[in-house]
């Protein structure tokens, strides 16, 4: 992975086939959760928490009031990852916009990465690749160089074209 | 001193929702594990138009003392804020302002 930053106007970054290949997996199955009716799973709960946290009425109101955009939001942003991604890896570029996309997917598939991993404040990369868990830990913290990468660039960018 | 025609039905409203109107609505964001703080900063910045400084000292509240209020206003506002705060993935909610 060459990390992510900004090149006049874009944001660029490159991932190797693999490293695209597994992005284009959590993609899939973060598309599943989505339009899945999984009430109760934590993944989603982290992903739509309740608006507010004492009263029950008031956070159900919310739910109502936003659950449709924001499921809607977090698909549209999916697909222009899934679009912008190189299937069999290369250069990643991107506008504005498209970047904004790459940022907020990013960030779900690592809160459900996280959420499904219980990861806590000590929770450390894992030091060598045994069994399932340390794969998936070593995705997370994989996920999480991308888009710490991706946030600077666009802090960079704000900053005005150089 | 209730006489016979005292009402004897509770309100329907909480002290919460109607007790004070002067206290503001305010939108929390909580800490969590998974978000970057430069990615807490950067959000901040993006919905509120606050200046680096002050995103960057709320962000560091939130990860020091597990939360901090970053909007207040309506409570119609403080819902759509804490909607957008959602949409970037931050763990916000809104409450009347204690």
């Amino acid at each position: 992975m060459k990390p992510f930053r900004a090149r006049g106007r874009e944001f660029v970054a490159r991932l190797d086939r693999a490293e695209a290949g597994i992005v284009g997996l959590l993609l899939d199955q973060l598309e599943q959760l989505l339009t899945a009716d999984a009430e109760g799973d934590p993944v989603l709960q982290r992903l739509f928490p309740p608006g507010h946290r004492s009263d029950r009425e008031m956070a159900d109101e919310y739910r109502e009031l936003t659950e449709e955009s924001l499921r809607g939001g977090k698909a549209d942003d999916l697909a222009t990852v899934r679009a912008t991604l190189p299937a069999d890896g290369g250069e990643i570029r991107l506008d504005a916009d498209q970047a904004g996309a790459w940022l907020r997917t990013s960030n779900d598939l690592r809160l459900a990465l996280g959420t499904r991993l219980e990861i806590t404040e000590d929770t450390e990369p894992p030091e060598e690749i045994d069994d399932e868990a340390d794969h998936q830990l070593a995705v997370y913290y994989w996920l999480t160089a991308v888009q710490g990468s991706l946030v600077d660039a666009l802090v960079a960018g704000r900053a005005g074209p150089r | 001193m209730a006489g016979p025609l005292a009402p004897t039905w509770t309100p329907d409203t909480t002290v919460e929702e109607h007790g004070d109107l002067d206290r503001p609505w305010v939108t929390i964001v909580w800490n969590d594990p998974v978000n970057l703080m430069n990615y807490v900063t950067f959000v901040l910045q993006e919905l509120f138009g606050y200046d680096e400084q002050k995103a960057t000292t709320l962000m560091l509240q939130v990860h020091h003392e597990g939360k901090a209020i970053v909007s207040s206003g309506p409570r119609e506002r403080m819902e759509h804020d804490t909607s957008r705060l959602h949409a970037y993935g931050l763990w916000a909610s809104y409450q009347k302002d204690s």
